[in-house]
């Protein structure tokens, strides 16, 4: 079982890091402030649920796991809302391009 | 503003810094400021009001999300390590269903985090902007399935 949860955790938190670094390369090469705002949102998001997953069976308490869900929820929030913040901002300052 | 209404969001906030901070007597003092000045701040901005998640509702949208986050993912992902960056990028006008006010903030929100969009509320105004990734993507159509499912989950008789 150990074993097994150890396989996991390395799987998922490996897929986690691909997106974490596919979301750097959108921001770097994407064209304009609305994609990359694409880019750091979904991909960085997805790569954050990946590795909080995978942490999950790592977690020493149903408190521990508890936590590591709650910050995912938090982060998830906070970035939806910046997201929003920001396309706003861009849109508000004609910055279409 | 009931004090039921007030006790429940202040149990809210104090089982969030439960699991986040744990259980400490020495945090306490910091507790309860952090505890009473965040049922202050989410009061003010978000009165208690009659309106009743349904959690048949919000089950649904949890089932649905990490699915939705997994094609939102490889999408960007799968664009952002092609050599030759397929994008198709342009917005869409949408026109939802919810009037302009914090349910609405909410699903747009929430539509951020969803494959291939952006949704834009411009000025408050009725039709929104959706800026996409890839404007052949059925786009107006699953934002119209999303809001539908939003809606339920707030209570929504007509979704």
């Amino acid at each position: 079982m150990m074993l097994l949860g150890d396989i996991a955790t390395g799987l998922l938190v490996s897929a986690g890091v691909v997106f974490f670094l596919a979301g750097t390369v959108g921001l770097l090469r994407f064209p304009d402030s609305m994609t990359r705002l694409h880019a750091l949102t979904k991909a960085d998001s997805l790569g954050l649920g990946l590795v909080v997953l995978g942490l999950l069976p790592q977690a020493a308490s149903v408190l521990e796991a508890l936590k590591l869900v709650a910050v995912w929820l938090l982060t998830q929030l906070a970035g939806a809302t910046v997201t929003q913040l920001v396309a706003r901002a861009i849109w508000r300052g004609g910055g279409r391009s | 503003m009931t004090v039921p209404a007030i006790l429940r969001r202040g149990a809210g906030f104090l089982a969030l810094w439960l699991v986040l901070a744990g259980l400490n007597p020495g945090d306490l003092p910091a507790a309860i400021v952090a505890v009473v000045a965040a049922t202050w701040v989410s009061l003010r901005l978000l009165p208690p009001g009659d309106r009743i998640i349904s959690l048949p509702g919000l089950g649904a949208l949890a089932v649905r999300f990490p699915r939705q986050s997994l094609e939102a993912g490889i999408d960007v992902a799968r664009r952002a390590f092609a050599p030759d960056l397929p994008l198709n990028v342009g917005t869409v006008g949408y026109t939802p269903r919810l009037p302009a006010g914090p349910a609405r903030d909410a699903f747009l929100a929430y539509a951020s985090l969803m494959p291939g969009t952006v949704p834009v509320s411009v000025n408050g105004g009725v039709t929104i902007m959706i800026h996409c990734l890839d404007t052949r993507q059925a786009v107006v159509q699953q934002m119209a399935n999303d809001e539908a499912r939003f809606i339920r989950m707030l209570g929504g008789a007509d979704a």
